[in-house]
């Protein structure tokens, strides 16, 4: 009972000091509150292509966070989904343009394939190293995010380049490799589906199986669970892997969705941004629904924002580092610990 | 060697060292932190504080000192906001630089386009002019590119020595060490462990405040939205490399400084290869060197893990 009063209190305060901080923000433009802030409101809600768009963008934000709670559950920090993401977005345009005369659902199949396993190898990478020799994963995720992105800098003026375009991006793929559109004429797509299915994939696993079970007694205490006959190594393994093939088939939702061709800079720091997706959900695949779409819908609210009433976007990058910062100090600063 | 090729050769060391420098300075500066057990990957957001932060201070006042100032004090705010959360909050340390990099991005580009987003033209500043050094910039192919440099370079090599002897012949760097490794024996030896992490941030904060300020009052004379780019998170490769020694450091960053001056000569040469396979190249090194070193660890055992002097 005290803690949940305790909790209910310090969740209260941080709110208010976020909200604070962003009226002060839009005050310091010169923009008008009331009109700002139902232009962030109306920018979310305000019609069915913009409720659309907030979906759309929870899709990424979701597959690639859902990948991220599994890594932190079992104690491997993933800081890497940006180049995950961009792994699997590599993989299918491999896919399209390797094989074009596919059907659509054996396309769609493959793609889904190819691509988790993409993004899973570029995650396993670390997370062997980590497994068997312990080194820092948090190092090379960052580093193998780096070299993703130059890799995809490389791939679209080199090998998977469209002849026929001067700029670097890879042809348009072909149709059967497209998600199904959901909700005409907004941009929503089959993708959001997909990750509302990885969700419950992901509590099945990790809160119904044993073997989640077992990678949550990983991540909670590794020693506890190596003196009960748990392999640490091979769940750490495993963890890294489903981690990344979350993240990689964020990469081909956005590409069979919205892009249909390869582009440098498909994800503008979703992968970044599904650490604190995954960190408001309090590393629960339900949790992480609401959050990937309030993070969505805190970044689509403040585009409209920034059209009618002019205040950057960077609000939204504001608030979210804000809202992270006090949530870590909230747990010490109230006596709250998170089991 | 004709006088071509030795322009050639000086312009391209000349290069190296600019690249190199905000790197090398935000690198020490994570340096400092790390020996003392704070890893810190909100090096970004430092560097961006200061970069800001320099930029705004000499577009008020046109003073390089202010300027500078207003760098330092910046950057070393950005990484106090991450101190307090690792050191006397507990948090992860990882999570709360990456908080912190989000939170600097949004609130640089925030203030740079409320206060200048408004003029249709780019709003600069007069660049920090180089410094000649009396009789060294003779000497033949380094001599210019040694001694014909900013300021900042000189404070560069100075920084490199001074904490060379900090770290190895002084008693302070025998405490930092302590810190990092067994903060409880050091506890227990009557060294404040807070303290000395808290001084370490605060390094890290001016010396990367100072390589922020760098790349806006030195290089370009302007700011832009996620000016850094990136350059923070090199900063961290730079410690690997280099091993947390400082002169590792500045090898390390003299190294991608060249690799970087290589890139941007051959991309106006014409060159076919896609100049991101030069980009790649300091992330793979960096993964290859912690490949090479496995079994023999170099990281202070405390990196990452904070104090409490409470628990066992």
């Amino acid at each position: 009972m005290k803690r949940s009063v305790s909790n209910a209190l310090s969740l209260t305060v941080v709110t208010c000091i976020v909200l604070g901080v962003s009226l002060l923000l839009i005050a310091m433009v010169g923009s008008s509150i009331p009109s700002s802030l139902s232009s962030f409101i109306r920018g979310i809600v305000g019609s069915t292509y913009s409720i659309g768009e907030v979906l759309v963008r929870a899709t990424p934000l979701m597959l690639a966070a859902l990948g991220v709670s599994i890594g932190f559950r079992t104690g491997f920090i993933n800081i890497g989904a940006e180049g995950q993401i961009y792994l699997g977005a590599i993989a299918i345009t491999w896919l399209g343009m390797t094989f074009p005369s596919l059907p659509p659902i054996l396309m769609i199949f493959f793609a889904i394939l190819v691509g988790f396993l993409a993004g899973g190898v570029w995650s396993v990478i670390p997370g062997i190293l980590k497994a068997k020799f312990g080194l820092s994963e948090i190092i090379n995720t960052i580093m193998l995010n780096y070299i993703a992105i130059n890799l995809v800098g490389i791939l679209v003026r080199t090998s998977l380049k469209d002849p026929s375009y001067p700029y670097p991006m890879s042809p348009i793929l072909p149709p059967a490799s497209y998600f199904p559109m959901l909700l005409l004429p907004t941009r929503l797509h089959a993708g959001f589906l997909l990750a509302l299915i990885c969700a419950v994939l992901v509590y099945l696993l990790m809160f119904r199986s044993s073997t989640g079970f077992c990678m949550r007694a990983v991540g909670l205490n590794k020693r506890a669970s190596m003196c009960s006959g748990i392999s640490v190594k091979s769940h750490m393994v495993l963890s890294a892997l489903l981690s990344g093939g979350l993240a990689g088939l964020a990469g081909v939702s956005e590409i069979a969705g919205l892009h249909h061709r390869l582009i440098e800079g498909i994800s503008p720091s979703y992968g970044y941004l599904a650490i604190v997706v995954s960190l408001l959900g309090k590393n629960h695949p339900f949790w992480i629904i609401l959050s990937s779409l309030g993070i969505a819908a805190l970044q689509v609210g403040s585009m409209a924002m920034q059209r009618s009433s002019g205040v950057p976007t960077s609000i939204a990058s504001i608030i979210m580092g804000l809202l992270v910062i006090m949530i870590l100090a909230r747990k010490q600063f109230f006596g709250y610990r998170e089991v | 060697m004709n006088p071509v090729t030795l322009t050639l050769v000086t312009t391209f060391l000349a290069a190296t060292i600019r690249m190199a420098t905000p790197i090398a300075l935000a690198g020490l500066g994570e340096t400092v932190s790390e020996r003392a057990g704070i890893s810190n990957i909100g090096v970004e957001a430092i560097m961006l504080s200061g970069a800001y932060f320099s930029f705004w201070a000499m577009f008020q006042t046109s003073s390089v000192v202010l300027g500078l100032l207003a760098g330092i004090a910046g950057g070393v705010a950005a990484s106090m906001i991450h101190a307090v959360l690792s050191i006397h909050y507990k948090a992860d340390q990882t999570i709360a630089g990456l908080a912190l990099n989000f939170l600097f991005l949004g609130l640089t580009s925030f203030l740079f386009l409320i206060q200048f987003g408004k003029t249709t033209t780019l709003p600069s500043i007069e660049i920090i002019s180089r410094v000649k050094l009396p009789l060294l910039n003779r000497i033949p192919i380094i001599g210019p590119a040694l001694f014909y440099q900013d300021s900042f370079v000189y404070l560069l090599f100075l920084c490199v020595i001074l904490l060379f002897v900090l770290f190895y012949k002084t008693e302070w760097g025998v405490i930092l060490k302590a810190v990092g490794e067994n903060p409880r024996a050091a506890d227990t030896a009557g060294i404040r462990v807070n303290m000395v992490r808290y001084s370490a941030a605060c390094i890290n904060g001016v010396l990367g405040g100072l390589g922020g300020a760098y790349l806006s009052t030195v290089k370009l004379g302007f700011f832009m939205e996620n000016l850094t780019s990136g350059k923070g998170y090199i900063a961290l490769v730079t410690v690997i490399l280099g091993r947390r020694n400082p002169l590792g450091v500045l090898a390390a960053a003299l190294v991608i400084g060249s690799a970087e001056a290589l890139q941007i000569r051959l991309q106006t040469m014409g060159s076919l290869i896609p100049s991101q396979a030069f980009a790649m190249f300091p992330y793979l090194v960096t993964i290859l060197v912690l490949l090479f070193s496995i079994g023999k660890s170099q990281d202070p055992s405390a990196l990452g893990v904070p104090y409490e002097r409470d628990k066992r």
